[in-house]
Formats: C-alpha cells, structure tokens, sequence
C-alpha cells in the first residue's frame, strides 16, 4: 500500500479525477505513464504533436477528429485530467455501474456518453448536428480516391435519408442514437485495460 | 377522477406540511437526506457519531465536487423523477393524515401506552428503509475505490453497528418470516462486507487479505485466459493473416486447424484401437502369407519407386487392410481385432457425423442470435466502419479498401434492386452458360473415367512408365486446375450479382469434384467387381497349391514337412487393399499439387513480379501478373474433399489418416508461409461467418456422399477370401453377429435380434420422420413469426419517419411537461410549508413523526406505514405488510373512496 501511495502522490489530485472518471487507481499510474511516455519533452502537457506520433492515430481517417477532441475549445495543450477524461469514455462498463446511486452524475463511460464522443467525431463544427457536409468530408477522409464524388453523395444522401426523422437534412444526436440503437455499443466502444 | 386527483395533491400538501415543522431546508436533495440524518442520532444515541454523520452529511449534501454543477442537475432530475413516481404513495399515506387528524385526541390516548414499545421498530425499519439506496451507493464506491476516506469509514462503522442492532432485535420484530429472513441475510450481508474494512482487530486483516486475494485471483483468470489464448495452436498466426487479410481468409485457416482437430481425433481412435494392438499383439510380420511380400514381388520390393507407389513393403504392412489377421482375439489380453476393426470403421463415420452437425449447429446459433437488420446499412457504415484497433499502415490500407469495397457494394445493391434491363438476354446467356459448364463437367467426368479404364489396362501390363501409372492422378488435378478458371470466365456471362456469382461457382467447382469423385469410384468399383469375379479361381489354385504340397510324395515320411514359406503362397489380389492404395495415392498426389501450385502459382509468380519489376517495360505489380490473391473457394473445396477422401478411404487404409495429419499439419505452416509473403489481400471482403456454415454445408453433404460407397462395399460385397480382418465371413458386418452369438449371453443377442425386426425398425423410422416433420413446421412457423415481426417493425419505423414533424413537437411538449411538473412540485412543497401554521408542541412532534415515516415509505417497497397504529380499522400487524403494491394500491383506493365519501361528487 505504501509503495502504491507513493506513486500515486506523482499525479496531481488523483482522488478528484478517480471520483470523475471511476478509474482505478492502478490504470490512473499506467495512464500517466503513458501520458508522460507522450510528453516528449516533459511539458507536463500534451500538444497535438504529441499525439499525432501515435501510430494507430496517424492511419485512422478520423485521427485529426480524435486528436482534436482532446483539445476542448480550440485549446493547445490537455493535461493529464482531461487527458483522463477523454479516455475514460472507453472504459468498460461494468454490472455495479448499472445499479449505482442515481445521484450521481452519469458517469462518462455511459453508453449516451459513448455515444455523445464518437457523435462530435462527425459533427466537425460542433453545431449538434451531423450535416450532409460533414457526412462526405469523413467519407472522403475514409473511403480515399478510388470512389468517385457522385458515388459518396449518393452514400451520403442515402445515409441522410435512413437516419434523419426530423427533415432538416442532418443527423442530429437522438438521431445519430437511435441508428445505432442496436449497436453494442458498451461493448464496442470499451478498452478492457481501462478497467 | 379529476376531483381525485386534486384531493390527492390537497393531501400531499398537508403531508409536507409536516415535515416543513421538522426544519428540513428548501433545495430538494436534501429534502431526502434531512430526516435519515435526524433519526439516526436518535436511534444510536452516541455523539461522536452524530457528529460524523453530520460532517457526512454536509459533504453529501452540501459541499459540491469538482463536478458539482453536473451533479446537482443529475440530482434535480432525478428528483423530479421520483417526485412523479412518489404520487400514489403520498396519496394512501395522505388518508391516513387525514384520518389522524379527525381523530387526532381519542388517538392519543388509545395508543399512548403501546406507543414507545412500537417506536423503537418503526423507527429502525425507517431507518433502515431509508439507507437502502445510501448503502448501495456505498457499496459501489466502496467496491470501486482502493482506500477509504475518513468520512467514508465513519459512514460504514455507523451502518454496520445499524445492521448489528437489527440481527440482535431481529426477533422481536412483529415482521411476517419473510421479511424477517431477507431482511436478516441483507444485514449479515452488508456486515460481513463491510465489517473487515473498518480495521477491527483481525478483520482488518481478513479484508485486506480478501481484497488482495480477489485482485490476485482476477489477474491469475487474466493471465490465464492469455495462457490458454496461447495455447491455442496457431492462434497468433491465423490473427496476424486475419489483421492482413481479412476475417474471410483467416476463415479458411480457421477451418483447417479444425479440421486438424478432427483428424487428430481420427488419427486416435484408427491407432489407438487397430493398428497398435495390431502391431503390438498380432502375428509378426513374415508369420502368415498375407503378411508377407510376395516371392515374386520380394526383389523389388524395397525400391522406392515401388515404396512411393505404396507397393512392396508398404502394400504388406499394417497401413493397409490386408494385413490384418482374421484371428477372433489376439495376444494375451484377447483383444478383438476384427470387432474392433469394424467398429472403429463405423465411430469414424460416427463422430465425423456428430462433430460436423454439432459446430453447424453453433454456428446457426450465433448467426441468429445477432439478428441482423436491414435498417441504417448506411448509417453503421458510415458510423461504425473503423476498427480503432488498427495500428498497421498496411492494415489500414486494407481497412481503406474493405471501406471501399463494402460502401461499392452496398451502392451496387442498391443498383441492383432497381435495375432494368432485356430479360431475355440476360436468361439466354444464362442459360447458354450454365449448358457451357454442364458440357464441360460431362467432359471432365468423361475423361477421368477413359483414364481410369487405361490405368486398369496399364496395371495389366509390365513395365509401364511413370506417367502411364500416375495418369488418373495427374488428369484429375490437371481438371482441378484448370476448370475452376474457365469456369469463372464462363460465369462471366451470366451477370450475377457477384455474391450470388461466388455461390454459383462454389457449387459448380464442387460439382466438378464430385463428378471427378464419383467417376472414380464408378471406375474402381468396376475393377473391384473384376477382381472379385476372379476370386475364386484363385481361391481354387490356392488350395490345390497347398494340397499339392503337403500330399506330394518324394520327401521323407518320418519327418513331417515344413509348412510352405508364406511367400511362395498364391493368393489373391485383396480388392480392399488396392482400394485403399489408389485412395493413399490420390491423397499423396493431391497434397503435392497443391503444394507445387502454391510454390509455382503463388511464390514463383510473387518472385517474379517483385524482381522483374525492376527492369520490364510494365508495371507488373499493378499491371497484368500482379500477385496472386488468396483463392478461398478454391483452398476450402479443396480441404472438403480430401477429407471425403479420408473418409472413404480410411475404413481401406487405417494409415490414411495418419498421412492426413501430416499433411494438414504441413499444410497449415506452409500455407500460412505462402499467403504472408506471396499473396495479396482480396479486393473485396467478404464476411466470414456466413460463408463458414456453407462450408460446414458442403462438408457435411461430402461426409454423406463418402459415407455411401463405403456403406456399400461394406454391407453388399463378400470379402476376400484370404487377406483382412473379416477373411472367412460372407459379408464383414458378420463379424458383429458372430460376436455377439459368442460373446454376449444369449438373451442378448435375442434382444438384438428383436431389435433388428423390420417391425420394428420400420416404425421407428416412421416416427423419426414424423418428428422431423413437425420440428421442421415449426421451425418455418417460427422464422415465418420472426419475418412478419420484422416487417411489423420496418412499418413501424416508416410510419414514424412519415409522422417525424408530429412527432418532433411532441417530443418538445414531453419534455417541457415532465420539466413544468417537476418544478410545479418544488414550488407547491414550499408553498405548503409557509401556509402551514404551528400547532401545539406535543401535536407537532406527531406530525412530526408521521411525516417522517410517509417520507420514508416513498420508496415504494415495505409500505408499513408508522401511522397504522394509529387507524380505527385495527388489523393484525403481519397482514399489513405482505407486499408493497397491493397494500398501495388498496390505500388508494381507500383514500378515493374516502374522499368521495367526504365530499359531494361534482
């Protein structure tokens, strides 16, 4: 205990952010460590540099999209809290969660706040809504050269068409939850080390 | 109903009222706290917990976190919500207020006395009540967090002294058994979790002890989970072609190590229970003639020409069935080899059979269960394609491509659906195809049959060459490499969808197989019949041969003859065996086509590609050669049918599936060698898990159809005379009958001879079918069921998308209304506490308490209300509380009916 305590004394206020994300203590020391095996010139912040030297972030279509949601309102650097917050959206959800103490606040693993973080991936201009705009700049970020502009608006529109209820011609976010409804997303959208 | 309802708000009003004299404050979280923090004070009567308690309190309550502006909303919210549900509760508690109230003085007196004996319960099951949802809470972050806080330690130290209370009162409780007892296991529960944290003497140590025993058991599960992973043969291999190549290639190596798996078990049972007792216990080799190489045959016989066409010494040996002796029993444990013979012959069928239908089985389970929809296709692409996973470049490059591919084709289904085009063209085209490849699989069939009457001739002869005796073999794979090809260009015509194209040229590649397969049954079963037709010649000269040799004079009376060295015996040409030699060479030659494919076709090519490219005037890697893809179709019919082949083949050959194995095993490692470094990933990825339970189909159909000829040969055709285990007999399932008649007690054998009355039989298949029929309705009845649910809710969401504007201001109003009602609450609670006026010391302290308990009994479960007691309809105390509903819904009734009964109906 006493090893451990010590340790953990290297992350400022480690209670506040356990109580906000549910993380354990021992994946908060294996997060900082990563968050400072990112920090490469030990700023004590991260930059966009930072992450963008992740390998899987730098092939992922929507790499840019996830860097950025780690920097809230056009900010330049994450600390380690907010670092911690935007993971926590992936931590499993587990069967004590489901029953726990209403008064609380969701907690950020919540399958609408899982959804909610993969929503403002697409929604690029963070109006709440995910514009037939938006729709094909993702396609093309994702799908590349080798289809031609017609054929992403015609996926585009027909997306639009499947998921839009309202008529407005963009997936708002009860929209966005209810295409996914049957996806297992609690599932999906869980990193099992983050426990 | 209206008049009621507003009777019912009057009373929740006057029940606030109340609590408003207790002093709870205004904001409404803790308008639920106040009252737990009051009586539990009382309860326990010790100060220093008071003085926790409060400091907890005011943390709870009070003092924000650092995402307190969040929590406060959540909380708010949820107080609205449970401020709706509170409604009926607060009603059947408001009747009996009211009734209080009329009667308040007579009360007094009548339940004066009786009074502080029921407190004490009352107040404790309040309390109790109330902790409910507090200690839940804290057994979630008690769970969650390493240590404890101070304040958190405290908070448990006061519940478990609670609980402690509770179990030693337990008895005097005027509660009904039930409640009693979950009431008890709650408590011991909640102590024995929480008493070790709370660092009492030893059990702090046997909590610590527990916890680290629970962290160190979930990392041993963890680790052992990555163990057994590990354990898994090539599991890491078949992941990293998956991560290359896709699910649907990763799909064929998955079937191949099950496969493996199989024959493993094959490879078992064949020589665990036949060729090792055999070798261990029968007759040695050289003992009798037809374990013997023949004179004629003896100079040649070590050659390896002879050996590789499994002649000679290979021919003569426990691989084959004609080594075997008819011997009853062999060796000191009397072992039956014939018996046994027989039936592990008929296990492998057996468990083949089982094994097959029971992984199809499953996986029709895991496809159903999904249940796929046809709704938001678009939308999960667009959404859900990524793999997040993926940390490869080239990986990713592949995710690009199968993004494509899959977006390509959803938009070329979408096509599809509406497309218009000449019929007749397309049906004339097909038509004409599918006449192209009929006449194509006549011709193959064609050819194999005529080389296999030339090989029947060449086998005649002496010294024939090497290709003249290894035609059959190198037509058939010569077909198999060229005709799926041509098939594909043919299919060209036809304009199918290309998923219903890939159907269409797996079934005819297996047409093709089957056809080669069954002409060259067709042509050994011709030259079985030969060889029998001239069995009993030989069985003639054979006799006459050792007539001759022991009646023959010019030897020496007094000294008996030596018996006739098994080599010079003449014997016949055992069918069986050379059954199994043609289907151990057609294995052998197939796996070598295979594997100088791959080396030619794949690795040859690859090489070229890659080197040449540096100095030809194309680009050859994007150009024409490319490299090769993955030929999934190709790679599993190819696996299904040699596996019929073992299959047919193994009952002959007992070494045959030993040969399997090595050959699956070289297969796997050579395979996965050549799809890592020669092949290219597939332009379009298709899913796996579907096409796997096809394969599953074909293999299951080619069990079957190896299953005849075998059946066949065994149940129809006599053995021969002097090689194999059932020499002797008229037909080789006699050995069954023999051992049973020997063996077994005789009422036995006449209970299998009942048995096998047709009488019998014949309406146990009638049945069977019948069973077959009414689960087959049913299971249509109930996918029938599943359709028209689906379609329900296709219509459903139309409806909706049609009704979406309607809808959307509904929604809007919803939501305003809960907002509007849940703030109307608030503000009739505080309005209601200033109207109230202060009553009398002693009156106050009832209401007091009355308030208390209808605060608590709000949530829903145990509604005993404290005011019972006080009600002129005295009830014994154990019927009161059965369960919470009936006993609210009875209250409410009541209160109307009272009410109504109050006042004139308008």
């Amino acid at each position: 205990m006493g090893s451990r305590s010590s340790h953990a004394a290297v992350i400022p206020d480690v209670d506040s952010i356990r109580r906000e994300t549910g993380f354990s203590q021992a994946s908060l020391l294996r997060l900082h460590h990563r968050f400072r095996a990112l920090d490469r010139n030990k700023k004590g912040y991260l930059s966009r540099m930072d992450l963008q030297q992740i390998g899987a972030l730098a092939v992922n279509p929507l790499g840019d999209r996830i860097i950025e949601s780690f920097f809230p309102n056009g900010s330049q650097r994450v600390d380690f809290p907010g670092f911690v917050r935007v993971l926590a959206h992936f931590r499993p959800v587990e069967d004590e969660d489901t029953d726990q103490d209403p008064k609380k606040p969701e907690p950020l693993n919540s399958r609408r706040n899982k959804l909610h973080y993969a929503f403002q991936l697409y929604d690029l201009d963070r109006d709440g809504k995910i514009s037939r705009h938006e729709m094909l700049q993702v396609l093309r970020l994702m799908v590349g050269v080798q289809v031609t502009e017609e054929q992403l608006e015609n996926i585009a529109d027909r997306t639009v068409q499947e998921a839009d209820e309202d008529g407005d011609g963009a997936v708002s976010f009860l929209e966005f939850t209810k295409s996914l409804e049957k996806m297992d997303v609690e599932q999906k959208m869980s990193i099992r080390i983050l426990k | 109903m209206s008049h009621q309802v507003k009777g019912l708000k009057e009373e929740a009003r006057g029940r606030v009222k109340g609590r408003a004299r207790s002093g709870s404050p205004p904001t409404g979280d803790r308008l639920g706290r106040r009252p737990s923090s009051k009586r539990a004070p009382k309860a326990q009567g010790t100060l220093g917990r008071r003085g926790a308690q409060r400091s907890q309190k005011e943390r709870t309550g009070g003092s924000p976190s650092p995402g307190s502006p969040q929590r406060k909303q959540a909380e708010r919210r949820r107080l609205g919500e449970e401020l709706g549900k509170q409604e009926p509760s607060k009603a059947e508690g408001t009747c009996k207020g009211r009734r209080k109230r009329d009667e308040r003085s007579p009360l007094k007196e009548q339940t004066a006395p009786s009074k502080k004996e029921k407190e004490i319960p009352r107040k404790e099951e309040k309390l109790k009540r109330h902790k409910k949802p507090r200690s839940s809470s804290l057994a979630s972050s008690g769970s969650g967090g390493e240590s404890l806080s101070e304040e958190e330690l405290a908070r448990i130290l006061e519940q478990v002294e609670e609980k402690k209370k509770l179990i030693a009162t337990m008895r005097s409780k005027p509660w009904p058994m039930v409640k009693k007892l979950t009431e008890l296991r709650e408590a011991q529960e909640f102590v024995e979790k929480y008493e070790g944290a709370l660092g009492k003497g030893k059990g702090k140590r046997l909590y610590a002890c527990k916890t680290l025993m629970a962290k160190k058991w979930v990392k041993f599960k963890r680790d052992f989970d990555n163990f057994k992973t590990q354990c898994i043969p090539w599991e890491m291999k078949i992941k990293d072609i998956e991560s290359h190549f896709g699910s649907s290639v990763a799909s064929y190596f998955i079937f191949l190590r099950w496969m493996y798996g199989v024959n493993l078990v094959l490879f078992g049972l064949i020589f665990g229970l036949v060729i090792i007792p055999e070798v261990l216990m029968g007759m040695p080799y050289g003992s009798i003639p037809r374990k013997t190489v023949p004179r004629a045959e003896e100079e040649s016989a070590m050659d390896f020409s002879v050996l590789w066409d499994f002649e000679g010494y290979i021919k003569y040996s426990a691989l084959f069935y004609g080594y075997y002796n008819n011997q009853r029993t062999i060796g000191w444990l009397r072992y039956r080899l014939p018996m046994a013979y027989f039936m592990v012959g008929v296990s492998v069928f057996g468990y083949s059979l089982m094994i097959v239908i029971r992984s199809m089985a499953s996986n029709t389970q895991g496809s159903t269960g999904e249940g796929e929809s046809d709704n938001f296709t678009f939308s999960f692409k667009m959404f859900t394609s990524w793999d997040y996973l993926i940390g490869n470049s080239e990986t990713a490059d592949n995710k690009y491509a199968s993004i494509t591919t899959s977006f390509k084709e959803s938009i070329v289904d979408e096509q599809e659906s509406n497309k218009e085009e000449n019929i007749h063209l397309t049906r004339f085209l097909r038509v004409l195809a599918n006449f192209l490849i009929i006449c194509c699989l006549c011709g193959s069939g064609y050819l194999i049959y005529f080389v296999v009457k030339r090989s029947q001739q060449f086998s005649k002869m002496q010294n024939v060459s090497w290709y003249e005796r290894n035609e059959v073999e190198i037509v058939m794979s010569l077909l198999g490499m060229f005709c799926p090809p041509l098939f594909e260009t043919i299919a060209a015509l036809e304009n199918y969808h290309p998923r219903t194209g890939l159907k269409w040229q797996l079934g005819r590649i297996f047409a093709l197989f089957l056809g080669n397969l069954y002409t060259f049954l067709l042509a050994l079963m011709d030259d079985v019949h030969l060889k029998l037709a001239n069995e009993e010649t030989i069985k003639n000269i054979t006799h006459w041969t050792l007539f001759n040799y022991y009646n023959s004079s010019g030897w020496n009376e007094s000294v008996p003859r030596p018996p006739l060295h098994p080599a010079d015996v003449p014997r016949g040409s055992c069918w069986e065996t050379a059954v199994g030699i043609e289907f151990m060479r057609l294995t052998v030659s197939d796996m070598l086509v295979t594997y100088i494919t791959i080396l030619l076709g794949d690795f040859l090519r690859a090489c070229f590609v890659r080197f040449m490219n540096y100095c030809w005037c194309w680009d050859l890697e994007a150009g024409f050669p490319s490299y090769a893809e993955f030929d999934i179709s190709g790679n599993v019919l190819g696996l299904i049918f040699n596996q019929g082949m073992i299959w047919m083949g193994s009952f002959y050959a007992p070494g045959l599936v030993g040969i399997n194995v090595l050959r699956l095993l070289t297969s796997m490692y050579f395979q996965c060698w050549a799809v890592m470094s020669s092949n290219v990933p597939h332009e379009r990825v298709f899913k796996a898990s579907r096409s796997n339970n096809f394969y599953m189909g074909l293999l299951l159909l080619v069990l079957f159809l190896s299953l005849l000829p075998v059946a066949y040969t065994v149940m129809s055709l006599p053995p021969s005379f002097d090689c194999g285990p059932f020499s002797g007999k008229n037909r080789m399932y006699d050995v069954l009958q023999e051992t049973i008649e020997n063996d077994f007690p005789t009422f036995l054998g006449k209970i299998f001879a009942f048995l096998a009355n047709p009488g019998l039989i014949i309406p146990a298949i009638l049945l069977m079918f019948l069973a077959i029929y009414y689960l087959n309705s049913v299971s249509k009845s109930l996918s029938q069921a599943n359709a028209q649910l689906r379609k329900k809710i296709q219509a459903l969401r139309e409806v909706e998308k049609s009704h979406r504007s309607v809808k959307g201001k509904a929604t809007a109003r919803d939501s305003g209304d809960t907002l509007k009602s849940s703030s109307k609450n608030t503000t009739q609670l505080q309005l209601t506490k200033e109207e109230t006026s202060p009553p009398s010391a002693s009156q106050s302290q009832a209401m007091d308490k009355k308030a208390q308990g209808l605060g608590t009994s709000n949530s829903a479960r145990g509604t005993m209300l404290p005011a019972s007691g006080h009600l002129p309809i005295s009830r014994p105390p154990g019927v009161r509380i059965d369960s919470g509903h009936p006993l609210s819904q009875t209250h409410l009734w009541r209160s109307a009916s009272g009410k109504s009964a109050q006042r004139p109906p308008h």
